[in-house]
């Protein structure tokens, strides 16, 4: 589970986010939507413990952030939206790196990590230097490393970009395992269609302040004057206008 | 094309001191006016040698003219070698070369752009740095505005030339083996060269210059200092330039100048036709990763994880750190350097001209300082930056279930053990070429290996405290502000041990000497005292400030 109580961010004179409270239940994927420069971005580094917050609390799967941090951070997966991972170590030795900072069982590692790569056609490029990889495979092996730990909380920073047509397929449906399996995902994306078709709940964050939180549905009747049946698109611009 | 690439370096460097304000513009100056205090205090060093060479009857002003002829082909030599490690990352690796090429912009402008930049970056250095030379030699030779104009004239075509060779060999070599593994090998050579130079000079024993009794024919001698240095190096052609000027001799001057001008003009002249054939084929190239196959099998470290698992974080990122520092070219070819530094230093120690074994003693006992120095600036190199190059991956150990306090402790232990090696190499064997007494020996050995440690943890520390994760190569950390504040923090740190331990050492001395009751023992708890206060305050204050500003560091 994901908890946010007022979480305030400023830089210098700007607030990035403005008292923000939230709530992921276990197996709930939750979309958080906005235009560049909204706060999306902020928040999640905030969750994910690389940034701290200027007020407010934030905790995961029962651990505060600010009080517990490393209980927080083993609980939790966090894939930033530029794949930067360590150019000189090969994407098996990265995989290992992971496990083995998470503290995954070594039985375990050596089963999961050939099934991982496996899966995310990685496996005949695993002996290569990641400095050699795309962009989209750099993506594919932080998702792949996230599997690998089987965390209580997941945080997505526009996890689709780069990937190819058919590895997005097989994230949409890794994600929904994930969420299965009881995890709390919090994923921040641009791709409305994927947020309207995936996403359990849905927030819309706009100038900091989050303007709009609920299902799908509710997030949809938000909009003024909503004649009829509306995609999500049409009521993310009417909203963020 | 090319005034647009010019117009956005402007801007940029326009933009940059626009945003020079407050503390940032303080620091600035401060650092500025740092390195205006060291170049003035060269200055007074150059001036004092000139003085003194210019100062000999018959030979003075040769003498003077032999050293600016040495001076400028060293200059030249290294600002080649700068320029073909340089012109591997600005030509083929810089971060907007993606951009540059995908624009409508003409090869060879984009090639230019690249060389001028270059230049800059592996001459401005070396070109500040001679300047207290140069000023120095007007003054004393009595020459007058002019002269530095001329100077300054002669010295644009020179980098310029300098730079061009270095642009030049990195291009043909790229254009023969187009991949970037052909970027380490080329850093491997340049370290090579640096080192080779470096070594070269220092055991031609060049103070040989200043003590002319050593050559046995007077007119050996005299031959020597007439001949050119490299007659057909650009360095003494400006050295012939400069000569012509100070007599007046205007033509020579115009013959000197026109043909450096003119080597330089045809250089860029080939370079550019050249580049608009071959860099495409280079920069392709220098895209492709090498092919590597890294095994499955588990390491070493990791079966200590398993074995040990509250170190299990510890291992980890030892492994990771020991495989990327393998890997990377860029790092281990700098050990070359450091190899032809101990070599260079244990050389100078054994020809010190030192007549009595007190005197020995004595100077065993201040090399500790010297060799401090050396440890610290190995530092700036390998310690100070090894926060920073974590680079753009730093966000998974800052999300990752570890404290920053363990990732500084498990870089301070990859640092530790070479540093304090280093140390104790440098002092037992000076000590042993020295043939220093047994007190001294022990307590340097002990004093070195104490300084060591603290040296290391303050090169982490102050690491940590100026982490810049973004930077292109290690130069641009060792050159920062941070940089400088951990070699002048060392430097106060060295001066103040050698200090703590001053007393007990003229006590020794007193004792050799037969003074009768030279020992203290107040003195020496006192002594003692403050030694333990000195490193305590230096190993606490930099770690802590480090480590709160490495917690509290958003990326």
């Amino acid at each position: 589970m994901i908890e946010i109580h007022n979480l305030t961010k400023v830089f210098g004179s700007f607030k990035a986010v403005d008292g923000l409270n939230l709530r992921v239940e276990p197996g709930e994927i939750f979309g958080f939507l906005g235009p560049n420069g909204a706060g999306k971005t902020t928040t999640v580094k905030i969750l994910s413990g690389i940034m701290r917050p200027t007020a407010g609390r934030v905790s995961v799967a029962g651990y505060d952030l600010a009080t517990d941090p490393l209980a927080a951070k083993r609980a939790m997966a966090y894939i930033p939206d530029e794949p930067f991972v360590y150019p000189k170590l090969t994407g098996w030795e990265f995989m290992r790196f992971i496990g083995d900072l998470y503290s995954v069982p070594l039985s375990d590692q050596k089963k999961r990590i050939p099934e991982l790569l496996e899966l995310f056609e990685l496996a005949a490029y695993s002996g290569e230097l990641l400095e050699s990889y795309s962009h989209g495979m750099k993506q594919k092996l932080l998702i792949a490393g996230v599997m690998l730990r089987r965390p209580k909380a997941v945080l997505f920073d526009e996890p689709t970009v780069g990937l190819d047509p058919k590895s997005i397929r097989r994230f949409k449906s890794l994600l929904a395992d994930i969420a299965r399996e009881g995890a709390a995902v919090f994923m921040c994306t641009h791709i409305l269609d994927m947020a309207e078709k995936l996403c359990h709940t849905v927030g819309i964050i706009y100038r900091g302040r989050l303007i709009a939180r609920g299902t799908v549905a509710e997030v949809k009747k938000m909009a003024s004057g909503a004649f009829g049946p509306r995609s999500l698109e049409e009521v993310f611009l009417e909203l963020t206008e | 094309m090319f005034n647009i690439l010019l117009t956005r370096k402007a801007l940029t460097f326009v933009n940059t001191l626009r945003g020079l304000r407050g503390w940032k513009l303080a620091k600035n100056l401060m650092f500025a006016g740092v390195g205006l205090l060291m170049l003035s205090a060269l200055y007074a060093g150059f001036w004092r040698l000139l003085a003194y060479l210019e100062g000999v009857q018959l030979i003075g002003p040769m003498l003077s003219w032999k050293l600016t002829s040495m001076v400028l082909l060293m200059t030249f030599s290294m600002v080649i070698v700068s320029s073909i490690i340089i012109s591997m990352s600005t030509l083929y690796y810089s971060f907007d070369l993606k951009f540059l090429f995908s624009a409508p912009l003409d090869l060879r402008a984009i090639f230019m752009d690249k060389a001028l930049e270059t230049v800059f970056y592996s001459s401005w250095t070396l070109v500040l740095a001679i300047l207290p030379f140069v000023i120095a030699l007007g003054r004393v030779k009595a020459l007058g505005a002019g002269f530095y104009l001329a100077y300054g004239f002669l010295m644009v075509p020179l980098v310029l030339l300098a730079g061009a060779v270095g642009i030049f060999f990195s291009m043909l070599v790229m254009y023969a083996f187009p991949s970037s593994k052909t970027r380490d090998v080329t850093w491997l050579l340049g370290s090579l060269s640096v080192a080779f130079v470096y070594v070269v000079f220092r055991f031609s024993k060049p103070e040989q210059l200043l003590r002319p009794d050593s050559l046995e024919i007077v007119a050996q001698y005299i031959q020597y200092l007439q001949s050119p240095t490299a007659p057909y190096m650009p360095s003494w052609w400006v050295t012939k330039a400069m000569v012509a000027y100070s007599a007046g001799h205007w033509g020579a001057f115009a013959a000197s100048a026109g043909v450096l001008c003119l080597a330089a003009g045809a250089l860029y002249a080939l370079i550019y036709f050249v580049s608009g054939r071959v860099y495409m084929r280079g920069f392709s190239g220098a895209q492709s990763s090498p092919r590597f196959k890294g095994g499955r099998g588990t390491l070493p470290e990791q079966r200590l994880a398993a074995a040990f698992p509250a170190l299990r974080a510890y291992f980890t990122l030892y492994w990771k750190d020991r495989l990327m520092l393998a890997r990377d070219a860029r790092y281990w070819s700098q050990i070359i350097l450091i190899a032809a530094l101990i070599a260079v230093y244990l050389f100078s120690i054994r020809q010190l001209p030192l007549d009595t074994p007190a005197l020995k003693s004595l100077i065993s006992f201040l090399n500790v300082g010297v060799a401090g120095f050396v440890m610290a600036a190995i530092g700036l190199r390998f310690t100070f930056p090894a926060v920073s190059l974590e680079g753009s991956s730093y966000w998974l150990l800052k999300a990752a279930p570890i404290t920053t306090a363990a990732v500084l402790r498990e870089k301070l232990s990859v640092s530790l053990l070479p540093s304090v090696l280093i140390g104790t190499v440098l002092i037992s064997v000076s000590n042993y070429l020295l043939n220093a007494d047994l007190f001294v020996s022990v307590l340097s050995t002990f004093t070195i290996v104490v300084a060591a440690v603290v040296i290391t943890v303050m090169g982490i520390g102050f690491g940590a405290a100026f982490p810049d994760f973004n930077v292109e190569n290690i130069h641009q950390l060792e050159s920062s502000y941070g940089g400088f504040l951990y070699m002048a923090t060392s430097m106060g740190y060295l001066a103040l041990l050698v200090g703590t331990e001053a007393w007990p050492v003229q006590m020794h001395f007193a004792e050799r000497f037969g003074r009768y009751h030279p020992w203290d023992p107040r003195a020496v708890a006192f002594c003692a005292a403050m030694f333990l206060a000195l490193n305590a305050a230096a190993l606490y204050v930099p770690w802590k400030i480090g480590l709160r500003n490495l917690e509290k560091h958003e990326i």
